[in-house]
């Protein structure tokens, strides 16, 4: 199979904006040289050169890219001057996800990008097919991963087409996901230009006197349009946000301007996370996200957000769901020791500390004057802070799943499947050790893990710790043999089955 | 999937057969260590030196001083840590214990490697140690390192912990 036709002039459009500024620098370049009418030829021979040059290279690419499913794998040959044939098991498929953006949709092409557990990048792109092409190369790429495992569908009773609507976004949950992921990361964006604008503005127009009520309301304003727009923008990512049960995957659809559409095998969810930040807790909201070992370096510009299961949603909603996909026993937690509170206070006492300490410094050695010794009043803090930061922490160990949970402003519930165990590690730092504390973290392969949230149990006790991290590797070794007694009775029954049909 | 349908069969080798006692690394991975931090020790030196020098030059002394300290410190540190390293290849999993000012406990169950390698850089060679590291899929692999091992004592620890990945025969968790 080929790409779609119109994927090469939108290539050489995409890729000619690129190299737009190439040509006009090198046209400028020529153009120079020579000078007058006769320049103003040269540069635009080059320009049409290049031009005919960009797109002459994308029907090369176009009429040299194929791809096509044999028996065991999705094959891509491709390559203009290198070739390149790329096998990929159907089995190793972790997600496929479509994209479209705007002019895409208005073109009818998709973007096909299929993700494997190795290597730091997207496996495959198919840049840009049909949407009914891109539809059917998800839809078949998930038939024969069935197709792998055998009759399995027969077995279960389930019919091949048969899909559940497990979630769909409404337009009440959109408004809260607005407010639930406002967030001031924009602000550093905003800032840095406005840090030198804005002096001088408000040098040239605002009247003595009034600077000081401009400049707050000015960094208020700005607090609050960037909270806004970053709302807005997960408003769009998510709109029209839904999450369907298929035989052997979870599939989803969502976006207002860039369309996304993913499948998500059942067979591979690593974790599965649970987060909810302060405002969504006071509203009772929650949302969830599944991690699969794809995405391993592709993902990390936009964090998680491909992988959302549920973007927002009631707390019961999104529990009742994570049980469907991962059977974990309950939510209620074993708190670390509260010798662990002090290690907090200790640590944000510091923290005040070296503030007044800073502001001192600020009035002892510059003209400016202020109470810097109020900033102590930060102390009253300290221990609700502490007290706050040690309430949210937590485990919960299951005969099949560990569970973690961690933070206060954006508190992560993690959920392990023992199956899933990569390593087990427990650390203490010094001054852990005189608590006799310890942090156990459970390492498994899925995206999260690679930007440094694993699960982990900060601050149990170290015998504890100790304890837990020989009760998970033990857990993995029976979950081991639970899947392969699993897998066998599996095989059997479908062996029978296939004599009996 | 091939299934294994005949675990446990007569053919079946004890995992326990590869397994070691709690070992410590080879003694003279704390000169390699010693001569890292002599090294860093004088690096930071010539800086604090460097930046004396520019600076103010009656504090000259400061920076072979700070240079010392930090030379010192490593070589505590490499000393410390030579003694809290151990390893222990378990019938179901490879246990490394070690680290001084943060002390890590990792398990890595056989099922999960993915690969093993041992690795020899030129001072190693000249010192006659080598690294054996073992990749797992998850995102601390690289932290799954064993050094100070001799050339002997890597390949052995390489074949035993290959032979029980294999002899586990790890499912894809992937």
């Amino acid at each position: 199979m080929q790409l779609d036709p119109l994927s090469i002039p939108y290539r050489a459009v995409e890729r000619g904006l690129q190299a737009v500024i190439g040509i006009a620098i090198a046209g400028i370049a020529g153009a120079g040289s020579v000078g007058g009418l006769e320049g103003l030829a040269v540069f635009a021979v080059i320009v049409v050169v290049g031009i005919v040059l960009s797109v002459g290279w994308q029907v090369a690419y176009y009429r040299r890219f194929e791809y096509q499913f044999t028996e065991d794998t999705f094959d891509i040959d491709s390559g203009v001057l290198s070739r390149r044939a790329r096998e990929i098991p159907y089995g190793r498929i972790q997600n496929v996800d479509i994209r479209q953006n705007v002019i895409q949709r208005v073109l009818g092409i998709a973007e096909v990008r299929l993700e494997t557990a190795g290597g730091g990048e997207t496996e495959a792109q198919l840049r840009y097919v049909s949407r009914d092409d891109a539809e059917y190369v998800q839809e078949e790429v998930s038939r024969r991963k069935r197709g792998g495992a055998g009759e399995g569908d027969a077995v279960e009773g389930v019919v091949e087409e048969s899909e559940t609507q497990l979630f769909e976004l409404t337009h009440r949950e959109l408004v809260i996901l607005g407010v639930v992921s406002m967030d001031l990361r924009l602000l550093s964006i905003l800032a840095i230009p406005l840090s030198f604008v804005g002096p001088s503005v408000l040098a040239d127009f605002a009247p003595e006197g009034v600077t000081v009520v401009l400049i707050v309301a000015g960094l208020l304003a700005l607090v609050v349009a960037s909270a806004i727009f970053s709302g807005l923008l997960s408003m769009a990512r998510y709109y029209g946000f839904v999450l369907l049960d298929r035989a052997e995957e979870y599939r989803y659809e969502r976006g207002l301007f860039q369309r996304f559409s993913g499948s998500i095998p059942k067979d591979k969810v690593q974790t599965i996370t649970l987060t909810e930040n302060v405002i969504a807790r006071r509203l009772g909201y929650a949302s969830l996200t599944i991690e699969t070992a794809g995405y391993a370096g592709s993902n990390q510009g936009n964090g998680s957000s491909s992988q959302s299961a549920i973007p927002v949603a009631e707390r019961e909603r999104v529990v009742s769901l994570a049980h469907r996909i991962e059977y974990f026993e309950g939510l209620e937690f074993e708190r670390p020791p509260k010798r662990a509170r002090e290690r907090y206070a200790v640590r944000y006492t510091l923290v005040v500390a070296f503030l007044v300490a800073v502001a001192y410094g600020v009035v002892r050695f510059t003209e400016l004057s202020f109470p810097w010794y109020a900033l102590a009043a930060g102390l009253l803090l300290v221990p609700v802070a502490a007290h706050l930061k040690w309430l949210n922490r937590g485990y919960r160990l299951e005969d099949d799943h560990v569970v973690t949970r961690n933070g206060f402003w954006s508190r992560r519930i993690t959920i392990v499947p023992s199956y899933r165990i990569q390593t087990v590690v427990t650390s203490e730092t010094i001054f852990q050790r005189r608590r006799n504390l310890a942090t156990l973290v459970v390492d498994t392969a899925g995206a999260y893990s690679l930007l440094g949230d694993d699960a982990k149990a900060v601050d149990v006790d170290a015998d504890v710790a100790d304890a837990l991290r020989e009760d998970l590797a033990e857990d993995l070794q029976d979950a081991i043999v639970e899947y392969r007694h699993q897998r066998d009775r599996d095989a059997t029954v479908r062996a029978e089955h296939v004599t009996d049909g | 999937m091939q299934t294994h349908a005949d675990e446990g069969g007569p053919d079946v080798a004890d995992p326990t057969a590869y397994t070691t006692d709690v070992r410590t690394l080879d003694s003279r991975v704390r000169w390699l260590w010693i001569g890292r931090a002599l090294i860093i020790g004088a690096f930071v030196g010539g800086i604090a030196t460097a930046v004396a020098f520019g600076v103010d030059r009656s504090y000259l002394w400061a920076g072979p001083l700070v240079g010392g300290l930090v030379a010192a410190l490593g070589v505590i540190h490499s000393i410390l840590l030579y003694r809290t390293w151990s390893y222990e290849v378990r019938a179901d999993s490879l246990f490394l214990d070690r680290g001084v000012i943060t002390r890590v406990q990792t398990v890595v169950p056989y099922v999960r490697v993915q690969h093993i390698d041992t690795s020899r850089g030129p001072i190693e060679r000249a010192v006659g140690l080598s690294t054996l590291v073992v990749y797992t899929a998850g995102s601390r692999g690289a932290d799954v390192t064993v050094p100070g091992l001799t050339p002997p004592e890597a390949d052995d620890l390489q074949t035993r912990l290959k032979l029980l990945a294999i002899e586990s025969e790890g499912e894809d968790a992937v």
